[in-house]
């Protein structure tokens, strides 16, 4: 042990600490200690405004995590990522499949393609917003209002949103497959669709695994667009997990249970991607 | 079976030479497809919404409000600003039509080229004030004024496309289709009065330089803490190496959504609650950021490290002249994805702001999209203008915001 330490110099050492020493104060104060006092306030009941609590032990735990608001706003957030996700990834290959080809100009419709990367979630929450509007928008549908559509309805610019995000990343990922594969599969007969589906996706697979990634780490995290659009009605029908954690920032105790469960349902998503969908994908080296 | 391939290779030689044109019809549906929902809401910016209603077709802007003046009007920083944009939106197309580099600014002084930047943007000037007046008093000669400002900013960049080697129908076709969409562009964006009416009436501007303050102290505090703390896992050896770059990682589990209650308690409990500090300290610091850059770090060659050592710099002149501008694609990578998050942040400024004077410009949004339908029109036109400044960013930094975003997608 001693000899261990004797290999490191102490100025080294110092200088080290000392450029850490900014991330670490951030990281402490703002994502370690929030995080810690948040494991013990959900011991307590708290009134709303935070002012008095009552100790009840794990018993809130237990309540909460079993109880309808969990289970409602789970089912949402679920809900919601399966309205965004399969459409990301789906219209993501279709403009990349679609753009990644040698034709003059095509510049210009790839930078059209990836132009929603310009707007954020609340710029086209607003614009759709108003394009559905039951009233005076292009399609009078009032979806808002209707408890098995509003959470679509707040969805649909994620959708869009999304297909920026989802081209440029399947668009990086095409550019990476050699010339050759492909033109030795054209030379087997292959024709576009199972070049597609037989070379293309599964060389790509690595890329479509990462886009999967972030589109179900945005659709669990999704609040703009669910506060503009539908503010969680009509009675709660669009409140997922992350608005019913905002609802609660009066609360700390009832909401310190549910952010602990959203960290549980983001631990057991990340884990089961990489290891239901690392199995199925090829890397090249393999 | 010679003849059967034969027949077969010529079958899909000529396929794909039919195929052009259905390639470009395929792409361009798929462009107006994306672009559906922009240009639905710019033309339902443009018009009252109830008054279309009335009208029975809200595809067809009615009664919109157009601006009562020439391009010379409305003092003298507008008219200098909006000519300036437009002189960089020419030179900007006028680049990539003609293909010369920034590197290369020699190029862009040729009379071509100067006739496609300058030339077009004095004909709009000139020629799109009489259209916004007549527009405005609808006295049937708006349609005429366009027509000829479109042909005029046409005509003026023909000469930079003859000059390459184009075929004279791609020339008529570039120029008339460049020509009269940036014309048109800019006669909606310019000559409507939704959009500094949406500009004063949702008090765009203080909510965009408090947006632009936070964006910039969040991401220059990013980019210096991660530098650091990359330096420190990539270079210096030190106890608890694993465990302190574990912690560093751990921190992606715990994102925003998840700490929020603690972290809105905490700044209330320190009484920062409409402050700048509450917005930026929180975000000053970025796992993501350190990971990126330390395999920056990892990919300089150690012989460098040594040499340098050897010529006796210390870590501060290392890191200044050789780790940081030989990692500069990543580190300005990572700067404009910080800059990206940090501008579209919406929870936390919901949770830390409770007084609309203090709101960034992504939550003012928000407030402005009230129940009056009458006055849609004004806030889809704010949620338009607001993204204008990303849009700037995406043009300027395009290359650095693809690869940074695709940074763990393609190894």
């Amino acid at each position: 042990m001693s000899r261990l330490r004797q290999r490191y110099r102490a100025r080294e050492v110092a200088l080290a600490f000392a450029c850490l020493a900014p991330s670490l104060i951030i990281f402490a104060t703002f994502f370690y200690l929030p995080f810690f006092r948040m494991l013990d306030w959900g011991r307590y009941k708290s009134q709303r405004g935070g002012l008095s609590y009552r100790y009840v032990g794990l018993s809130q735990y237990r309540d909460i995590l079993t109880g309808p608001d969990f289970r409602d706003g789970l089912t949402h957030s679920v809900q919601f990522v399966l309205y965004t996700v399969p459409a990301g990834l789906v219209l993501g290959v279709l403009l990349a499949v679609a753009a990644h080809r040698p034709l003059r100009g095509i510049k210009v419709f790839q930078a059209i393609f990836s132009s929603t990367l310009a707007s954020s979630v609340a710029v086209s929450s607003v614009l759709f917003l108003f394009l559905f509007n039951p009233a005076v928008g292009f399609f009078q549908v009032a979806w808002k209002e209707d408890p098995d559509m509003a959470l679509f309805a707040a969805a649909l610019p994620s959708i869009w949103q999304n297909l920026g995000l989802a081209f440029v990343i399947v668009l990086a990922g095409l550019q990476a497959v050699p010339e050759e594969v492909m033109e030795a599969a054209r030379l087997d007969g292959y024709g576009p669709w199972r070049r597609l589906t037989r070379i293309t996706l599964p060389l790509i697979s690595p890329v479509l695994l990462f886009l999967v990634v972030v589109l179900v780490i945005f659709g669990f995290q999704a609040f703009a667009q669910i506060q503009i659009i539908t503010n969680g009605g009509p009675a709660g029908a669009s409140e997922t997990l992350v608005f019913k954690i905002f609802r609660e920032t009066q609360n700390y105790g009832a909401g310190a249970v549910l952010s602990v469960g959203l960290f549980a349902v983001t631990l057991v998503v990340t884990f089961l991607q990489f290891v239901l969908l690392e199995r199925r994908v090829h890397y090249g080296d393999e | 079976m010679a003849t059967s391939d034969d027949s077969r290779r010529q079958s899909t030689n000529v396929g794909s030479r039919l195929g052009v044109v259905g390639q470009y019809a395929m792409l361009v549906v798929l462009a107006v497809v994306v672009l559906g929902p922009l240009l639905l809401t710019v033309i339902q910016a443009m018009s009252p919404p109830l008054l279309y209603v009335d009208a029975g077709k809200p595809f067809h802007p009615v009664h919109v409000d157009w601006k009562d003046r020439t391009w010379f009007t409305g003092g003298a920083l507008s008219v200098v600003l909006r000519t300036l944009v437009l002189l960089v939106v020419f030179t900007w197309i006028n680049r990539i039509m003609v293909g010369w580099e920034w590197a290369q600014p020699r190029l862009a002084t040729t009379w071509q080229n100067l006739l496609a930047t300058v030339g077009a943007t004095l004909a709009a000037a000139v020629l799109l004030g009489p259209a916004f007046g007549s527009f405005h008093a609808a006295d049937g000669k708006s349609q005429w004024w366009t027509l000829l400002a479109m042909a005029a900013v046409s005509a003026t960049l023909v000469p930079a496309l003859a000059a390459t080697d184009r075929s004279a129908l791609a020339i008529t076709l570039e120029s008339v289709a460049v020509g009269s969409l940036v014309t048109g562009a800019t006669l909606v964006f310019v000559g409507g009065a939704v959009w500094t009416q949406a500009w004063s009436s949702a008090s765009l501007g203080p909510a965009m330089v408090r947006s632009l303050l936070m964006t910039v102290l969040i991401t220059v505090a990013q980019v210096i803490t991660a530098i650091l703390a990359a330096y420190a896992f990539a270079f210096l050896r030190f106890p608890f190496k694993r465990a302190l770059f574990a912690m560093f990682m751990a921190t992606l589990l715990l994102p925003l959504e998840v700490t929020l209650i603690g972290n809105v308690a905490l700044i209330r409990q320190l009484e920062w609650i409409n402050t700048l500090q509450a917005l930026v300290l929180p975000f000053t610091a970025s796992a993501f950021g350190t990971f990126l850059i330390r395999q920056g770090f990892r990919g300089i060659p150690p012989e460098i490290n040594d040499a340098t050592r050897l010529d006796g710099y210390g870590h501060l002149a290392f890191l200044t002249r050789f780790a940081v501008p030989l990692t500069r694609p990543v580190i300005a990578s990572f700067t404009v994805i910080a800059a990206l998050g940090a501008w579209n942040q919406y929870l936390w400024p919901a949770s830390v702001v409770s007084n609309d004077r203090y709101n960034t410009l992504q939550f003012q949004l928000r407030t402005i999209v009230g129940n009056n339908v009458a006055d849609a029109n004004v806030s889809v036109a704010a949620a338009i203008v607001a993204a204008v400044p990303v849009l700037v960013l995406l043009i300027a930094f395009q290359r650095q915001i693809i690869r940074g975003l695709t940074a763990g997608a393609v190894k």
